[in-house]
């Protein structure tokens, strides 16, 4: 296996990745150039008009929130943001494409130089054998960030898995054609399949939190394709690269280029040469193949889109954006420790998504920052317990943060054990009632009440001095009178177990 | 009630319309028997909509029996480019590609007519997607010019000319991509005017050159064109290149004279090798004119526009290069009988679908854009259209219009030029530049030449945004030329009295 | 610069257009003339002079994100040469795929 020889072959040879990653803008309400809805799925054609069709005649306008969102995706990856940026036409025929050009960007993009710092741990960071296999921290450069538009989709007939090889004829779907699509083009400064993975990772993280895309890897909204080369340890020259597709998910990517390693490896110990192709990773195979060669390679005569004017940002127009963007994971990693005294990885695992994180914020503002620490034990433990189990999505839960906070406070002052907590979430989950009302409707209060309990049990044994006696002189069947006597003095509340229990100890 | 539609003014016919003298349903019925006594000769129109044109009559007619208001067009026969999407139509840009296309969805510049009130006649024969000066290369045959059916009309918006010229429809729109309105404005004796670009939406008009085209109006007099420019200018949100700026009433100040007005006469381009010499002596004339009409009269060299043909001949063709791709076989069009793949299927559809003229640009253009020749020839194309409109801005500066011919020749024989491609470009010298910095230019009629009595046009250029001062000046020599530009190949029916 | 027929026939599959030879050797001629008349800008002092792709000064022309209505999928199919099941037909792929 390949990811068994990885540590071996990266022994003695460096990789040396780039990343291309395409996501598409999904939150938005139309596409890259036209009125049509952005959504996923639906009737084949039904979501067109003349724009993303092609027609004769029909012209782009680019939409205003989709420049918006490319430029937002640019600060937070600390992007330079071009003062003077431009569409263009990439042209090569192709059936899912209705102009056949993409509209895109070329030497103009909007965002240009930036950065993505990247943290590995654990297993991942035994890949790295230069340095010594210890966790680290690394910077990546951003080439550029710029809009273009997708295509429509191919349905493959007569063939084997839907692939085009052996198909009868095709079906075309323009439905997807004219989703604004981002692309994000990443330094070669990536050196192990770890990092492309927790690159990845980060991105979609970034831009979950920007709210630009549902980032679903699943459903194609985000795609990675990488650039990948190697050469000897200490060797300055770049190695011939390959370009690998289709990996879609982030154990694909990491496997697919780790494969890749291998292979090269393997080609280059045997004397060979790498050829600079494009290579298909197959998920079930798992391995990369031949997709075209280099000799295949377009002629793309990108010209300035002339259907459309360039876009000059002034420094206020940025700052405009700038101040859309939100707190992003890292900041308020640190923020949570900093404020709230949490550990790096319960902060991290808190800070990471921005509706999870909102959420344990408010539970945290209810409850004070005193209580933080347990908040974030619920929040990470039985409340993601149970929202995976259903799974549940955040907003759909029956727990919210107020409920919460008033749980924790209620174990913080002793009301309730944190055993007892615990089947008070799970019916707070169950029912959507607040923990308070559970805890009394189901009598919990009062069995954690001992101190309740035994105020009123000293109260009767003072005030039945005879019984008492009785009691003690072996009476022992009076023990259902000052049961009855410590639930009238509490008013039935009293939790009847407890309050024998505590009986028989006293009285004993 | 008699009356001869094919020598009424728009305005004409829709005062007439309104005072009851005659109905929008004869309008139509009216050009209609001039379309069938006129067209077998001159073969303006690809398509006639006879019952668009009923229905739009019939809401013109309740609304003048409700007694509203008629908007300013109101029963207006209307010629519309091939290249312009129609609902209930075809959009064949004359090509083969095309041939039986239905337009899914409405052009914003004809939509905005129809609302004016206009009534769709037709669909006027072009030059295939707008490749040509002669209306030759047209897959379904040339048009006629009505002054001499051995010639050709102009082109590429050689059925709009000829509609307006031989008295079928009152006005037309077409669409100017290098001169594609104003020659063939020329060539028959009509007023021809392309608008400062970005000011009528290119939505729906089947690009040529993105950045080069525009749509505008032919008509048989100044006022009718500017109140066709008054309903079809302003910005459309389906057109990311079309401009924000107010729209005046541009039929309001027609009549304010040149008094004053400062004239550039491009000294240089009338010089030209290559223009004949009645179209010079043609032009002079009309620079007395508005001379004598107290204008301020001055010459002005422009260099760097002689540089505009080839300029155009690289720009024009890679931006149709890639306008054309669409046109593949597969959404619609035709699409070649048995493909073995879909490789086989662009190559054989493309190749038998488009004419010899639509091949040689796309090749050009292409070509032009190419790994290793796109600085060369694009790059340089497009510097050298910054210098031609730094020319151009610098001459305003001291002109309010600029004065040229506007083709170097009257209309030439059918077939005449059909084999040499750099001829027929060479019919574009005069318009090509405005094009190119994006000015307005009208080309009116301004004599018949003495030999040939072929009509001789003369352009006048205005400012960016500026038709109405361009118009004015237009309007100016119209007046005072007082010309009778009736072809007498066909002659029109006078109103019998 | 001079166009050989080989460039002709390279230039015809970016194209898209199957050619004949008698296509190719005319195209070469009239293109070899054309663009050799187009030469006459490379005497242009063109240094420092900044491109033009539009002649107007216009600047981030855009549309509010807003969805509007499209075409029927009748409408949408209405030109195709082939359709089945609400999707545009096409013969098979030979060769590569493609991705934005
Ligand atoms: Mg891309
Ligand atoms: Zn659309």
């Amino acid at each position: 296996m390949a990811r068994d020889r990885l540590p071996v072959v990266l022994e003695r040879y460096e990789a040396v990745i780039g990343l291309e990653v395409h996501t598409e803008l999904t939150t938005l309400n139309s596409k890259m150039f036209c009125g049509c809805p952005v959504e996923f799925g639906g009737e084949p054609n039904t979501r067109v008009c003349p724009v993303c069709l092609g027609l004769p005649g029909a012209l782009p306008v680019p939409n205003e929130a989709a420049v918006e969102a490319t430029v937002l995706a640019g600060l937070a990856l600390n992007c330079e943001i071009a003062p003077f940026s431009q569409f263009h036409r990439k042209q090569y025929f192709y059936p899912d494409m209705p102009k056949d050009y993409q509209i895109s960007q070329y030497d103009l993009p909007f965002c240009g130089l930036g950065h993505l710092d990247i943290e590995v741990d654990g297993d991942g960071a035994k890949q790295r054998v230069d340095l010594g296999a210890e966790p680290y921290a690394t910077r990546i450069g951003v080439t550029r960030i710029h809009l273009e538009e997708d295509t429509g989709k191919m349905i493959h007939v007569g063939g084997v898995e839907g692939r085009i090889a052996g198909a009868d004829h095709s079906l075309v779907d323009f439905n997807r054609a004219g989703t604004p699509l981002m692309e994000l083009v990443s330094e070669p400064d990536i050196r192990t399949p770890e990092e492309a993975r927790r690159f990845a990772q980060k991105l979609r993280l970034i831009l979950l939190n920007l709210g630009v895309s549902d980032c679903s890897m699943e459903e194609g909204s985000m795609r990675v394709d990488g650039n990948i080369s190697i050469r000897l340890r200490g060797e300055t020259e770049l190695g011939t690269k390959t370009e690998i597709k289709n990996m879609n998910s982030f154990k694909a990517l990491h496997d697919a280029l780790a494969f890749e390693i291998v292979r090269q490896a393997d080609v280059l110990d045997e004397g060979g040469r790498i050829v600079q192709e494009t290579r298909h990773w197959d998920v079930t195979a798992k391995r990369t193949s031949t997709l075209r060669s280099k000799e295949q390679a377009h002629d793309y005569r990108y010209f300035p889109e002339p259907d459309m004017v360039p876009f000059e940002f002034t420094p206020e127009w940025i700052d405009a954006i700038r101040v859309r963007l939100p707190e992003l994971p890292d900041a308020r990693r640190e923020r949570f420790v900093r404020d709230f005294g949490l550990s790096p990885s319960d902060a991290r695992s808190l800070s990471e998504d921005v509706e999870f994180s909102a959420y344990f914020e408010e539970a945290v503002a209810l409850a004070g920052n005193s209580l933080a620490k347990p908040l974030a034990n619920w929040a990470l433990g039985d409340l993601s317990a149970y929202l995976n189990a259903g799974p549940v999505a955040l907003a759909d839960a029956k727990v919210t943060p107020a409920m919460l906070a008033e749980l924790v406070e209620i174990i913080d002052d002793g009301t309730i054990s944190g055993k007892q907590a615990k089947q008070v979430f799970a019916e707070m989950a169950e029912s959507g009632d607040a923990p308070g009302a559970i805890i009394e409707l189901k009598g919990m209060k009062q069995v954690s009440d001992t101190d309740a309990i035994e105020a009123a049990v000293d109260r009767v044994i003072a005030a039945n001095p005879d019984e008492v006696a009785s009691y003690r002189a072996g009476k022992t069947t009076l023990i259902g009178w000052f049961v009855g006597q410590v639930m009238r003095e509490m008013r039935g509340q009293g939790n009847p177990a407890l309050v024998n229990e505590t009986l028989v100890r006293k009285l004993g | 009630m008699s009356f001869d539609v094919s020598t009424l003014s728009a305005r004409a016919i829709r005062d007439g319309i309104a005072a009851r003298t005659f109905s929008a349903a004869e309008v139509v019925d009216a050009t209609y028997a001039r379309i069938d006594a006129v067209e077998g000769a001159v073969h303006a129109f690809n398509e006639l909509t006879p019952e668009l044109a009923r229905e739009a009559a019939g809401r013109i007619d309740a609304m003048v029996a409700a007694g509203e208001p008629l908007p300013p067009l109101a029963g207006v026969p209307t010629g519309f480019k091939d290249n312009m999407n129609l609902v209930g139509t075809h959009t064949t840009c004359s090509s083969k590609i095309l041939e039986g296309f239905k337009s899914p969805y409405d052009c914003t510049a004809v939509r905005r007519l129809l609302n004016a009130g206009a009534l769709p006649i037709g669909k006027c024969n072009m030059d295939e997607f707008a490749f040509g000066s002669s209306t030759e290369n047209s897959a379904f045959g040339p048009t006629h010019n009505p002054w001499d059916l051995e010639r050709v009309p102009g082109g590429s918006s050689g059925g709009s000319a000829a509609s307006v010229s031989a008295g079928m429809v009152a006005v037309s729109l077409g669409s100017d991509t290098g001169g594609s309105i104003r020659q063939p404005g020329a060539l028959t004796g009509t007023v021809a005017m392309k608008p400062t670009y970005g000011r009528v939406s290119r939505y729906g008009v089947v690009a040529f050159a993105s950045s080069l085209d525009q749509i505008g109006p032919f008509a048989r007099s100044v006022e009718d064109a500017a109140l066709v420019l008054n309903a079809i200018s302003g910005h459309d949100d389906m057109d990311a290149t079309s401009v924000r700026e107010p729209v005046p009433d541009f039929t309001a100040t027609l009549g304010d004279g040149v008094k004053g007005l400062r004239i550039g006469v491009v000294r240089d381009m009338l010089e030209l090798e290559g223009c004949a010499a009645e179209v010079r002596s043609a032009t002079e004339a009309s620079v007395k004119l508005l001379e004598g009409l107290c204008a301020e009269v001055g010459d002005v060299d422009l260099p760097m526009s002689q540089h505009g043909l080839a300029a155009y001949y690289i720009i024009g063709p890679a931006e149709a290069s890639s306008n054309l791709a669409r046109f593949d076989g597969i959404r619609y069009g035709h699409r070649v009988a048995e493909p073995s793949d879909v490789l086989d299927l662009y190559m054989r559809s493309r190749a038998e679908g488009f004419g010899p003229e639509s091949i040689r640009r796309i090749m050009l253009g292409t070509y032009a854009l190419s790994a290793g020749y796109y600085d060369a020839y694009y790059g340089t194309a497009q510097k050298t259209r910054t210098l031609i409109t730094r020319e151009f801005e610098a001459a305003f500066e001291r002109f309010d219009v600029l004065i040229t011919p506007t083709s170097p020749t009257v209309a030439f024989k059918i077939g005449e030029r059909a084999e040499d491609p750099l001829a027929m470009y060479l019919s574009d010298v005069y318009t090509i530049p405005l094009n190119l910095a994006g000015l307005p230019g009208v080309s009116i009629p301004c004599a018949k030449c003495g030999t040939s009595g072929l009509p001789i046009g003369v352009q006048v250029i205005g400012k960016h945004f500026d038709e109405a001062t361009m118009l004015q000046v237009a309007a100016a020599l119209e007046g005072a030329l007082a010309l009778d530009m009736t072809p007498p190949a066909f002659p029109l029916h006078r109103r019998s009295s | 610069m001079s166009i050989s027929e080989a460039d002709v026939r390279h230039v015809a599959i970016l194209a898209r257009l199957a050619l004949s030879d008698e296509q190719v050797s005319r195209l070469k001629e009239e293109m070899n003339s054309i663009l050799g008349h187009m030469d006459q800008m490379q005497s242009l002092d063109l240094e420092g002079v900044e491109p033009t792709s539009h002649s107007i000064p216009l600047r981030n022309a855009t549309r509010p994100d807003v969805v509007k209505p499209g075409l029927s999928r009748d409408l949408a199919l209405m030109n195709a040469p082939q359709a089945e099941n609400g999707a545009f037909v096409i013969p098979r792929i030979v060769g590569v795929e493609e991705g934005a």
